[in-house]
């Protein structure tokens, strides 16, 4: 049973991950930093915890401030690039997030001895939840409950004005700009908002893998993140999770015995899915001519 | 209300824009005509801050605007519509308008208002748009679903939810048949009547001429005539330049 804990865990953190690249995607940008920021809230969530004895929640919500700053910092240099530049540019600043964590020392000592990231050893000994007595069944449920709520609260922002705004942004950006629509806070904040839930994210990766290095953030995982909207469709928070629960659940564990032909079947799925329903598998209902909805 | 002066804006050599002064007074329709490539759009660019000028300054009730972004401009109360639709298709019609809808409030509120109003308390302000548009019976269909004239009827309501008082309609009847353009004369004086002022740029002289208090003639980024419909049809330069033979032909 508790492989299936383990397995709704990884879906439950990659969901996170899938929603802040679906904040990003909405105003129109593709951004291969999802993973930095996933890093950086790994790495300072993971720091509050082992170096500082801080409890779970408040060292989540440090990690996704911090990698929410950092993605701000980040989204106005960003606003100057589009398209394959804007890719170009976010893999590049994901390496240099990468690259900084290889070379990232900082340890304090503790009773299990020196704690803390170790350079290319990576960062080992996140033991939050086994020294707390945490199940994997009950870290499993706290990381849905995260989940959902994400997921309240992007759908939130999604039925109010700023889901219109993200997403004429992403319709066409010369028309945003002419009806008033400041494109500067529209993209920053698309950003920072996908940082803070990346950074979310990564501070749970870290807690549930208990041992972290700079190559658990490299380009695949950057792929992953915009996967998920891709193949589940901007219409809805839903695809998102369908598209990470498919995935993780069937595409990398249920096929683990295809080994690393997997990583092909996964690009494979990517090239179908834009080319069968571009809009992702789940496309937005339109309503009949006369129905009302608020 | 809006006044241009000496306003250039060059593509290299091309002087698509050259020294341009006109004046738009508050209330009043102006048709703004010429061949194409005589600067028109260029014009319309240049006032909603598309393109930045070479040269000249760009007053706006008072104000120079020419150093102004785009969306500042709309929230001093400029506003446009594209030669070619531009809408947000994937977006309900009245999600189109909600977007278009400039909140000017500064602030808690205003904040509150621009990012998190919900959609059921923001339908109720789209209502009288989408009636005015004759659009109430299709606000939930997706803007980019909706047949063209419709759509054109979406992009003209969509400009006037901002709440502008100065309409920049780039050529809003291109492609229209006789009956929708004549719907849309009656829609560019009902805006006028409701003390909108519109600059209007058209290649339908039958429209233009109907509906314009004044209008003014670009050829080569300059212009070459300014005055009444009749003053200007009569001019010797504009006939040369622009309506020769070709101006009984229907757009």
């Amino acid at each position: 049973m508790d492989f299936y804990f383990g397995l709704a865990q990884v879906i439950g953190i990659h969901t996170l991950l899938g929603f802040s690249a679906w904040c990003v995607l909405q105003t129109g940008q593709v951004s291969m930093l999802q993973g930095g920021f996933f890093a950086i809230g790994a790495y300072s969530a993971g720091m509050l915890t082992t170096m500082w004895q801080w409890p779970i929640l408040p060292a989540l919500l440090v990690g996704g401030l911090l990698a929410g700053i950092v993605a701000v910092i980040v989204g106005f240099p960003a606003l100057r690039v589009k398209g394959l530049m804007l890719v170009v540019a976010t893999m590049a600043f994901a390496e240099v997030v990468r690259l900084g964590f290889f070379n990232l020392t900082w340890q304090v000592s503790s009773p299990d001895g020196m704690i803390g990231p170790d350079g290319s050893l990576g960062f080992g000994g996140i033991r939050y939840f086994p020294s707390n007595g945490w199940s994997t069944l009950e870290v499993c449920v706290f990381i849905w409950i995260l989940v959902a709520v994400v997921f309240l609260v992007l759908g939130w922002l999604d039925r109010s004005r700023a889901g219109i705004i993200w997403r004429a942004v992403g319709e066409d950006e010369l028309a945003a700009q002419s009806v008033g629509i400041n494109l500067t806070t529209a993209k920053v904040s698309a950003f920072g908002v996908g940082g803070v839930i990346a950074g979310l994210a990564g501070g749970v990766f870290a807690h549930y893998a208990t041992h972290i290095e700079h190559s658990n953030f490299n380009i695949l995982l950057a792929t992953f993140a915009i996967a998920y909207p891709i193949i589940g469709g901007l219409a809805s928070l839903w695809g998102v999770l369908l598209a990470a629960a498919f995935v993780q659940g069937f595409l990398i564990e249920g096929l683990r015995f295809l080994g690393d032909w997997r990583s092909l079947l996964f690009g494979a799925l990517i090239v179908v899915v834009m080319l069968v329903r571009p809009d992702g598998v789940l496309r937005r209902r339109e309503p009949k001519a006369g129905a009302r909805h608020a | 209300m809006l006044k241009l002066e000496n306003l250039s804006r060059h593509f290299g050599g091309i002087r698509a824009v050259d020294q341009l002064n006109l004046e738009v007074h508050a209330g009043e329709i102006l048709g703004l005509i010429g061949p194409n490539g005589s600067g028109k759009s260029t014009t319309v660019n240049l006032i909603t801050g598309v393109y930045a000028p070479t040269a000249g300054s760009l007053i706006f009730k008072g104000a120079n605007i020419a150093g102004d972004s785009a969306n500042q401009r709309i929230e001093r109360g400029i506003a446009r519509t594209f030669q070619n639709i531009r809408l947000f298709n994937n977006l309900p019609v009245w999600k189109n308008i909600w977007a278009a809808q400039v909140v000017r409030e500064s602030g808690w509120q205003g904040l509150k208002q621009r990012w998190f109003a919900s959609a059921s308390e923001a339908r109720g302000k789209t209502l009288d748009l989408l009636a005015f548009g004759d659009l109430s019976h299709k606000a939930d269909l997706l803007a980019g679903n909706l047949a063209f004239g419709e759509q054109r009827r979406l992009e003209l309501i969509r400009a006037v939810a901002s709440g502008a008082d100065l309409l920049l309609l780039d050529e809003p009847a291109a492609g229209m048949n006789a009956e929708e353009i004549d719907d849309l004369n009656q829609r560019i004086r009902q805006l006028k009547n409701a003390g909108k002022t519109i600059l209007l740029i058209e290649h339908h002289m039958e429209l233009v001429m109907d509906v314009c208090d004044r209008i003014a003639v670009l050829n080569f980024g300059q212009k070459i005539a300014e005055g009444t419909p009749s003053e200007v049809q009569d001019d010797p330069h504009v006939q040369a330049a622009y309506l020769g033979d070709d101006s009984t032909e229907p757009a």
